[in-house]
């Protein structure tokens, strides 16, 4: 199997969830993953997110490997912790192709690049929290560990980024990501409005954005309504509710007039309806309709079945590929704990 | 300076709204030549989306737009036009990599499906990324972020203590999340394009990608037969306390999240209550209640900043919430220079969020505002595509192309 990543050797010195996604996104297409444990300064995974993010990765114990010899025979380092534990640059200067990706909750400088965070913290601190909840009450962090995640995803695309540059112009870098500045980049049209309207930060606007834009109560649970203008036309016409196909609600300024009219048809639309009823109605209708799935729910959706989603850890399925058209490697097990260090050794430092 | 890793790279942007751009955005700052297509008669909504009132020409000055659609370059064609189609097949010749973020069916119905494309570029990394991907019995169901963020189950696993209404990021989450990936792919298919000389076909779909972003969660369901997730609100199923607090003013929040038990020592000492500090976790978990009340009394009376500095001080972990302005005057984002400005002659300066992945050693800088529409059109199709001047004049004079949408809207 030719995989993208075919032959690239990767040192993962993990921290948390967002350099075990980065390492096992690059796992995923083909590279080696060296695992060295026992050097974080972070709270340990648990026992799901290890089933999930180490699987396919081989596993070396950290206190019998010297770190900078296996960092400076791979190709790629991906990092996660207090910044300054590692000479980087030393090992830039000694293998001048070697991709290094450190990622920290606020990035390598700063007056912020040694406080402590989690994943709540660091969901706060990057804009996207004072966004997400109900106004009336305390904003929300994402459900999972959101911020740990989009930076670590941010850290697999550069780092694959990276070494692509490093393959075609024979150097490589040292990347600072900041999980700050990841979600810091992300907040829509929210922040770029504030930045150039003025005023008071934004408000949270719970389920319901606009009344075409929110999600409502349906008989078996919950579903989402999200239209844009050109899609309104549809959406009326799949609510069945003759006066929205008048002139004036298709006026977006009027909609906004008369918002807490249009909920309430929404919810009248939707509160009687079966989810799989509504979804049905925004695939007809070209309408983008969604309803709210489980992940016991997605485990049976025969769509992610028939692309070949899932990935088998040890009898437990895992979220696999996200596209097709790149040559994917499933994980093989979860290897135990310093279970390749003899190996790993022998292979990169003989 | 060292040259940033994808110099020399051409991408073909049809993408619009937010996943597909955002891609492009990353990539176009990594050093990659990215034209953007539109038609005059389906531009990027992001364009009109929220018009600044009183421009003459508002698609050029879109706060929105401008944010994640910097360093590309525009060239309009209506490719429902044959004379666009074959203009655009030109163009695409030059290319690298095409990506597009249209529902499933568009791009076979224009013509310029995988085959179409590939024939006038064999080795062309073609990038779909359809919200349910372009295979599979969700093919022909269509979204935007938030739908992709109830249909991948992220949705379902935020929410309020004891509420079972799930709840939607405040932001299109799906979207970046897409774009990311993408990007990640592109340079992946680049790598292996490099190796091997054979370009590729990716079908992202925009649903796996967020559910990758919730591994864990698939593992709990196998492991608890299927039960529901549970809403924790802000607490953390594995220590205690954390939460968001509200502080003095309107709606400021500080969160605070004890991970261990030195933590919650150190945060008892902050807040003044030693009566708690030898609680072991199970207990904190326990008592939760209790602990939010005494961080909601310790947090009501101070200044958000000050309280997350005066934890962080003890060594707790704590953050201010920061909103869409105080995220701008935050000293450590500034401190990075974070916060960018970027020449347009048609906006005034505001803070536009800078790179969010740094190099060390190449020269990643922002440089060139987001296009107007159509700005590039002559330029791209006479310097890359090789159009004479006479084939480019007649797209103009058939509305084929053109320098502003026609009939030009909200959304």
């Amino acid at each position: 199997m030719d995989f993208p990543l075919s032959g690239v050797r990767v040192v993962e010195i993990p921290g948390g969830v967002a350099s075990g996604f980065a390492a096992k996104q690059l796992a995923g297409y083909g590279a080696d993953v060296v695992c060295v444990e026992g050097l974080s300064d972070l709270p340990p995974l648990s026992d799901d997110e290890t089933t999930y993010l180490t699987a396919g990765k081989r596993r070396v114990d950290g206190s019998r490997a010297d770190v900078s010899a296996l960092a400076v025979a791979a190709d790629v380092v991906v990092e996660e912790g207090t910044p300054g534990r590692f000479d980087v640059a030393a090992w830039r200067r000694y293998k001048p192709s070697l991709v290094v990706t450190s990622i920290s909750p606020f990035g390598q400088t700063g007056p912020y690049a040694r406080f402590s965070s989690t994943n709540a913290v660091s969901f706060a601190m990057g804009g996207i929290m004072s966004l997400t909840g109900d106004y009336f009450r305390e904003p929300l962090v994402s459900g999972g560990s959101q911020a740990q995640y989009f930076g670590g995803l941010h850290a697999f695309a550069a780092t694959a980024t990276a070494y692509l540059g490093a393959v075609l112009q024979g150097d490589g870098d040292w990347l600072d990501i900041s999980l700050q500045e990841c979600a810091a980049g992300t907040t829509e049209l929210y922040g770029p409005m504030t930045a150039y309207l003025g005023g008071d930060g934004l408000p949270r606007m719970g389920n319901q954005t606009r009344a075409e834009w929110g999600i409502y109560p349906c008989s078996d649970g919950y579903a989402g309504l999200f239209a844009l203008q050109r899609q309104i036309p549809g959406l009326f016409a799949a609510m069945g509710d003759p006066e929205l196909l008048e002139g004036e609600w298709l006026d977006p300024i009027y909609r906004t007039q008369h918002a807490e009219e249009l909920v309430a048809k929404m919810y009248v639309f939707t509160t009687d309806k079966t989810k799989d009823e509504l979804l049905a109605i925004g695939r007809d209708q070209k309408v983008p309709i969604g309803v709210a799935l489980t992940p016991a729910d997605l485990l049976e959706t025969p769509s992610l079945a028939e692309r070949d989603f899932w990935d088998d850890v040890d009898g437990v399925r895992v979220p696999g590929r996200a596209l097709a058209g790149l040559e994917w490697r499933s994980p093989d097990r979860l290897h135990t704990p310093g279970e390749d260090t003899d190996a790993v050794l022998e292979e990169w430092l003989a | 300076m060292k040259r940033r890793p994808l110099e020399g790279v051409r991408i073909v942007d049809l993408s619009m709204m937010w996943a597909g751009p955002y891609c492009t955005k990353v990539l176009a700052e990594m050093g990659a030549d990215v034209v953007k297509v539109e038609s005059p008669r389906a531009w990027d909504n992001i364009r009109t989306l929220i018009p600044q009132p009183g421009a003459d020409d508002p698609w050029n000055s879109a706060f929105y737009f401008q944010e994640y659609n910097r360093e590309k370059k525009s060239v309009v064609l209506d490719l429902a036009e044959p004379a666009g189609r074959d203009a655009f097949l030109r163009l695409v010749a030059h290319c690298d990599v095409l990506i597009e973020n249209y529902r499933a069916d568009v791009m076979d119905n224009l013509g310029l499906g995988y085959d179409a494309v590939r024939a006038v570029r064999p080795d062309i990394v073609y990038v779909s990324m359809a919200a349910f991907g372009k295979t599979g019995a969700d093919r022909d169901r269509v979204g935007f972020g938030p739908v992709i963020e109830l249909m991948s189950s992220l949705a379902s696993l935020t929410g309020y203590v004891d509420d079972p209404e799930p709840f939607k990021t405040g932001i299109s989450y799906g979207d970046p999340v897409a774009g990311v990936h993408a990007a990640g792919a592109i340079s992946l298919a680049l790598l292996q394009r490099h190796r091997t000389g054979n370009g590729c076909f990716i079908d992202l779909a925009q649903r796996q990608g967020a559910a990758a972003l919730a591994g864990e969660a698939f593992v709990t369901a196998q492991r608890t037969g299927g039960a529901p997730p549970v809403h924790r609100g802000n607490r953390s199923e594995r220590w205690a306390p954390q939460g968001a607090y509200q502080c003095e003013g309107q709606q400021q929040w500080v969160v605070v999240s004890c991970a261990t038990d030195a933590q919650w020592q150190a945060c008892c000492g902050v807040i003044g209550r030693y009566d708690l500090a030898l609680l072991n976790v199970d207990e904190r978990i326990a008592r939760h209640d209790e602990l939010d009340e005494a961080m909601r009394d310790w947090a009501a009376s101070l200044d958000a900043q000050k309280a997350m500095e005066s934890m962080q001080a003890a060594g707790v972990p704590a953050g201010r919430v920061l909103d869409t302005a105080t995220i701008h005057d935050d000293p450590h984002l500034n401190a990075r220079g974070f916060w960018v400005h970027v020449e347009n002659e048609k906006m005034h300066e505001f803070k536009e969020a800078g790179i969010a992945w740094r190099f060390a050693e190449c020269d990643n800088r922002v440089t060139r505002h987001a296009p107007f529409f159509g700005e590039h059109t002559s330029e791209v199709l006479t310097s890359v595509a090789g159009l004479t001047d006479a084939e480019v004049d007649a797209l103009y004079s058939s509305g084929v192309t053109a320098d502003a949408p026609v009939n030009p809207g909200i959304g």
